[in-house]
């Protein structure tokens, strides 16, 4: 077969293929091939009818083409002091191993090494060194505890406190975090970071996966096998080559190989409270919008210029802080209205079921007072009712709120309305005698109007902030 | 992934060995996990030791990925099938791994590398972009869009090849 000849017959092929099966045969006739090449379409045609999946399942490897001995430590095996329980994680930098101590009465220890296929690689084995050391410098309680670096039999381990939880990336899997918990958990890993930059130590890694949620709630930051000790001076490990990191994760200058310091730990830690908040990331398509009072703080994370950003994690944690702190107080102020709107409500159904006999309207023999107080006392009914339900349910949240909020809103501002109105035209129609109610009823209905319509959607935005969208200030 | 040209990202090329032999390898059953580990490890090992290779982008890695993987396939069942063809070698009476080895798939799974190794060569003699596709689909487990990508034509063009590549393969297959 040579090329022109296999050209001719893919041409011929790619259209008989594009006609009916029953008409390929006939057309390949008259199509006025050469003998040869037609024969050939017409033998790859009836081998397309037989193909059955041939190809369309990946290729089986058979068991005894795997070596026995590939260089991982099973389940039972001793190293050292240590007894392997099983492997809970693997990457290419590095294998980690839940193990037990036996000399220190069995505790948990995980255990960190090389992956087989790199566990001479010298590069590797000084970073793992390097990590150990890193890991060292921080005392922290969301910083897993080095115990020891050791080598056995040549090769070299970590041995660090066992963290038996799950990691962030499980948990955002499940959908994204409520506000608060992500501002907590936003707050526990800036605290390690903090710790770990004071000690001189950049993670340089920082991502969902690398952030383990503890039994008992709390943060551990993990995996600072690419973590970059500054005031070592020593070698920054990243070899030409072997540029490190996790992309979406990493800021610019990390990313294009150029210095890096404090600040490229918070540009991931912006990319990972955006994927807490909102279950994405702010790489993929789209932007994610974030609450409107968290965003201005991300965005000031996610500065392509490391300078533009939050000079340490301590600053973020204070702004984080801050926000947090200002978001209280304005669910307070709207927890308040709510209260206040629901007790005076009630208190004005007193002056308005004392004039309903006062009241001359236009209709048929003082049924109009009675009338109007039967509105008035409705509407109040269903403006307290809702009131309290969305203040009950405001305890569990800003989304709660929101979704309540969303399937209410007409009903309640209709209801406000009519018990406005109703106290307005109670006023207007009372007799001369009971001025001093009627301009009592007059002006609660004015005000009770104007609550409704400017007062409360104001602190209703105030504590829950609608959401907003974080324009990034460069994409990449 | 950047353009710059030493981009070469070393946890990201593990990762994705470890997805392309996890396909192979398929099911849940125990012991499956090392193999597949083992054949990450074996592939990393060839790809990283031409360190001066340097990755473009995603599908120019999954290409030399998957160009690993064949070879290191090819050279497992060429050992095995010289074992088996040796008078007084290795005396396997009846391979039942090689006849009938269930596929996860519910397939049996009965391809014989090497053969395909070698009308795979024969067709990249004359057409090297399908011999690539099949490549990248059959070894790499790339999907028709993410082939098309890789090739850098239509998807619609990368089935048409498929499915002639695949025609001409078999023939060659049989008559072998």
């Amino acid at each position: 077969m040579n090329a022109g000849t296999w050209a001719r017959a893919k041409a011929l092929f790619e259209q008989a293929m594009e006609l009916p099966a029953s008409e390929r045969r006939a057309w390949l006739d008259r199509a006025g091939a050469d003998a040869d090449i037609a024969a050939l379409v017409q033998t790859l045609i009836e081998s397309t009818d037989t193909l059955d999946g041939f190809l369309e399942s990946p290729p089986l490897v058979q068991p005894e083409d795997i070596a026995a001995d590939d260089g991982w430590l099973r389940p039972g095996a001793r190293i050292g002091d240590y007894s392997i329980v099983r492997k809970i994680a693997e990457g290419g930098m590095g294998v980690v191993y839940l193990a037990r101590e036996t000399s220190l009465g069995g505790r948990d220890v995980a255990l960190k090494a090389l992956p087989p296929a790199t566990s001479a690689d010298p590069v590797l084995r000084a970073r793992l060194k390097l990590e150990a050391e890193a890991m060292g410098k921080i005392n922290h309680p969301a910083v897993a505890t080095v115990y020891a670096f050791k080598e056995i039999d040549g090769q070299i381990f970590i041995a660090s406190e066992y963290v038996d939880g799950r990691s962030l990336r499980e948990l955002i899997k499940e959908g994204p975090l409520p506000q608060e918990r992500a501002v907590e958990l936003a707050l526990e890993i800036a605290d390690a970071l903090n710790e770990a930059h004071a000690a001189g130590v950049v993670h340089r890694d920082l991502k969902p996966d690398n952030v383990l949620l503890t039994k008992r709630g709390g943060v551990k930051v993990v995996d600072f096998g690419i973590a970059r000790v500054i005031s070592h001076g020593g070698p920054d490990l990243t070899v030409p080559g072997y540029a490190i990191g996790t992309p979406a994760y990493m800021a610019p200058e990390q990313f294009l190989g150029g210095p890096v310091d404090a600040r490229a730990d918070l540009y991931s830690l912006g990319v990972v409270l955006t994927e807490m908040l909102t279950g994405r990331r702010r790489s993929e398509d789209g932007v994610p919008s974030l609450p409107a009072r968290i965003a201005p703080i991300v965005r000031r994370c996610l500065q392509h210029d490391p300078a533009a950003r939050f000079a340490s994690a301590a600053t973020f944690r204070e702004a984080l802080l801050t926000q947090r702190k200002g978001e209280s107080r304005d669910r307070w102020w709207w927890r308040f209205h709510q209260a206040a709107t629901i007790v005076a409500y009630a208190l004005l159904l007193m002056p308005a079921w004392l004039v309903r006999r006062a009241v001359s309207g236009p209709t048929i023999g003082g049924l109009a007072g009675r009338w109007l107080f039967v509105v008035v006392l409705a509407a109040g009914i269903v403006a307290i009712t809702l009131r309290l339900h969305l203040l009950f349910v405001s305890r569990a949240g800003a989304r709660a709120v929101e979704q309540q909020r969303r399937l209410s809103a007409s009903s309640l501002r209709a209801a406000d309305l009519a018990f406005a109105a109703g106290l307005v035209v109670s006023g207007l129609f009372v007799e001369n005698l009971q001025a001093p109610l009627a301009v009592l009823l007059i002006g609660a209905g004015a005000a009770a109007g104007v609550s409704a319509l400017v007062i409360e959607p104001a602190t209703l935005r105030a504590a829950f902030d609608e959401e907003t969208t974080v324009e990034g200030s460069t994409s990449r | 992934m950047s353009d710059r040209p030493e981009f070469h990202l070393l946890p990201i090329v593990y990762d994705e060995l470890r997805r392309i032999a996890a396909r192979y390898i398929g099911g849940e059953r125990p012991g499956q996990t090392l193999q597949a580990t083992a054949l990450v490890n074996e592939a990393f090992l060839q790809m990283s030791a031409e360190k001066t290779r340097q990755f473009q982008n995603r599908a120019h890695f999954v290409a030399i990925a998957a160009l690993s993987m064949r070879q290191i396939l090819v050279q497992r069942a060429r050992a095995r099938n010289a074992a088996k063809r040796r008078p007084g070698g290795e005396r396997v009476p009846f391979d039942e791994n090689v006849l009938s080895v269930p596929h996860p798939n519910g397939r049996a799974n009965d391809i014989d590398l090497e053969a395909l190794d070698d009308a795979l060569s024969r067709l990249a003699e004359f057409d090297p972009e399908q011999a690539r596709i099949v490549e990248l689909r059959y070894f790499g487990g790339l999907t028709i869009e993410e082939t098309a990508e890789a090739v850098g034509v239509s998807p619609a063009t990368i089935k048409r090849q498929w499915v002639m590549a695949r025609a001409w393969l078999k023939l060659q297959m049989e008559s072998a």
